[in-house]
């Protein structure tokens, strides 16, 4: 799954050589690894460690200083604004952190609005999709409220009804299960795992939370701030197990310094 | 396909009308085939139509909706919808959304118009009874710093004082020196007529200093002093700053409210001055052009029209909207809720009520003065 070059296997996502600044800070230093159709991965590694950034570069909101970002063979990086937009709209959904759901307008409305903006589908059928996305996410009914008016872990599922509207191929979710108590976080987990499995969608999720990890990945990619880069890639029961201190810190909860029994 | 349709229609074995779909029936193709079918089943009432979806070979949330869209049309007209040929795979699809769609559906209380009047009502008279109350807390916040000066925040003030007093000066400086030129303009074209020139300075002087020198300069501070007391407030509520503060255990009124007040309170005499100034300025310089006045005529006329209780009445005018701004500002602030919409809906009262406020305070005090024989 990580080699870039492997010509048998049609990948989603392609990351090659890519390096991405903060300014002038250097935070991700050729980074390589690509995502087959279909599976979860996870991006994991310690605060501040560059996962944020990187799905940044992933959705073309953070243009890479050297290498390409590819989805499905197509550079994202050479593409100009107005081409990206175009192509990614279709493809491609967002999940932020905070459901990121647009406060002056309803749950309804959230997710209408890319639905009424980038296609030609009748009104009825836009609110049919409305309602089942809504359903889909386990808040059917909750259609006519505001985001205000919802807690954490609605809040992000409004925000994943809103990602899916227009069926994309590919999900990116940062952080899904932030902040959220493990019960709302288990659910967050089943319906990713959901919707991969029944509608075949592609995912990369930015996550350090450990359960979400081990429950939905299909393969890890553990990042480093010290390293500039990946650290580790593998299935994360493996990965688990790995003899590098900084992978094994991280999935047995231990600080750098601390002993290990 | 018909006329470039997704589908083609005919008639089953049992004599049905049948629509064979030929697309897949994803977000693309759903537009076509709702209009298409929507026009095919006009005036097939109570009949019978069979969807025949053997070649689709995809199906989206779109399509799913479709579906769903045209059995609900079909059941309006009482037409017995049936789908045929599908594939398991998208069977398996439609059958996930459908479980979805099944749940309980919690919806808000539908309210009626009356109960809404009602309910707006009753809002704006907690408002007023909550406003009264923020009004005293800040009355009494200011007596215990009265009281204990070193409990202000000294630095706040001067920092809000140089934001709402020296930052704004330019700004206003150019709106009323034009204010002097405008009015000036309009009095000399009627005075020249009896020959009363230098009673220009008589109207713009008092008009100035007793009314629009403290109104306008009011109500720029409520479009900028006012509307960043707010936004500055409902900010630090959304971020839960607010909160920090509280639980730290400082009081909200001395620490972010009255500085606020106090420095807008400084800076709204100082200001209604430049007011008087730029806009005789203004004066002057139109009656030296139109009127042949000099400086010197103009200002002695000033001096001799203008007493102290007309400059004194309008600073006091300037000190009451200032503290009514203040107020209304950080007040619509602390009313934020959740949300960034809520911190814009809170800036905009804060402008549109200290402007209410502004007019409604100066018809009160003109008549007030009037019958003190101010």
């Amino acid at each position: 799954m990580t080699s870039p070059t492997d010509p048998e296997t049609r990948y989603a996502i392609s990351v090659q050589n890519v390096s991405l600044f903060h300014g002038e800070k250097m935070i991700l230093e050729n980074i390589n690894f690509c995502v087959e159709q279909g599976r979860i991965v996870t991006i994991l590694g310690a605060s501040g460690c560059g996962k944020t950034t990187l799905l940044k570069g992933l959705v073309g909101l953070l243009k890479p200083a050297e290498g390409r970002f590819e989805l499905y063979g197509k550079d994202i990086s050479a593409l100009h604004a107005r081409g990206w937009l175009q192509w990614a709209r279709k493809s491609i959904g967002v999940l932020f952190q905070s459901g990121a759901l647009i406060g002056s307008l309803t749950l309804s409305e959230n997710v209408a609005l890319p639905i009424r903006e980038f296609s030609n589908t009748p009104g009825q059928i836009v609110d049919e999709i409305v309602r089942l996305k809504l359903a889909m996410v386990r808040l059917g009914g909750y259609g006519n409220y505001y985001p205000a008016e919802l807690s954490g872990g609605m809040k992000k599922r409004a925000g994943l009804a809103r990602a899916l509207a227009l069926d994309p191929n590919i999900l990116f979710c940062d952080e899904p299960t932030g902040g959220l108590d493990p019960v709302i976080s288990a659910e967050i987990d089943n319906l990713l795992l959901e919707l991969n499995h029944i509608l075949g969608i592609t995912m990369v999720v930015i996550t350090h939370d450990l359960p979400t990890i081990m429950a939905i990945s299909d393969w890890s990619i553990m990042l480093d701030g010290d390293a500039r880069g990946i650290v580790a890639t593998g299935p994360p029961k493996e990965m688990e197990k790995s003899p590098d201190p900084r992978v094994r810190g991280f999935f047995r909860r231990q600080s750098p310094g601390a002993k290990t029994g | 396909m018909e006329r470039g349709l997704p589908f083609e229609t005919g008639r089953s074995s049992g004599g049905e009308l049948l629509v064979s779909v030929k697309a897949p029936l994803t977000f693309e193709n759903a537009a076509k085939i709702w209009e298409g079918v929507n026009t095919l089943i006009t005036g097939h009432d109570n009949g019978r139509l069979v969807f025949d979806l053997a070649g689709v070979s995809k199906v989206d949330s779109a399509g799913v909706a479709l579906l769903r869209s045209l059995e609900r049309l079909c059941s309006r007209r009482g037409i017995e919808l049936r789908l045929q040929s599908v594939d398991p795979s998208i069977r398996h699809f439609l059958d996930y959304f459908e479980a979805g769609a099944q749940e309980p559906r919690p919806c808000p209380p539908a309210i009626a118009p009356i109960a809404r009047l009602g309910a707006f009502l009753l809002d704006r008279a907690i408002e007023l009874r909550e406003f009264a109350s923020f009004c005293g807390s800040v009355l009494a916040a200011s007596i215990r710093c009265v009281r204990q000066p070193r409990r202000l925040r000294w630095r706040e003030c001067l920092y809000y004082f140089q934001l709402a007093g020296s930052d704004a000066m330019t700004i206003l400086f150019l709106f009323t020196f034009l204010l002097g030129v405008v009015m000036a303009f309009q009095a000399a074209v009627q005075l020249k007529l009896f020959g009363a020139n230098i009673y220009v300075a008589n109207l713009v002087g008092l008009a100035l200093s007793r009314e629009l020198a403290p109104v306008f300069t009011a109500m720029l501070l409520a479009g900028r002093s006012g509307s960043f007391f707010a936004a500055e407030i409902a900010t630090m509520k959304v971020g839960e700053e607010l909160d920090a503060l509280t639980v730290m255990g400082f009081d909200l009124t001395e620490f972010v409210t009255l500085p606020k007040v106090l420095a807008l309170m400084l800076a709204a005499p100082l200001l209604t001055m430049w007011a008087n100034f730029s806009g005789i300025l203004g004066a002057i310089l139109v009656s030296g052009i139109s009127l042949d006045l000099t400086p010197y005529a103009f200002m002695h006329q000033v001096y001799t029209a203008l007493t102290f209780a007309d400059i004194a009445g309008g600073l006091l005018k300037a000190e009451i909207f200032a503290v009514l701004i203040a107020l209304v500002g950080c007040f619509r602030g602390f009313q934020t809720t959740m949300g960034a919409d809520s911190v814009g809906r809170q800036t905009t009262a804060a402008v549109v009520s200290g402007l209410f406020l502004i007019i409604f305070a100066d018809a009160v005090l003109t008549v007030l003065f009037y019958l003190l024989g101010w």
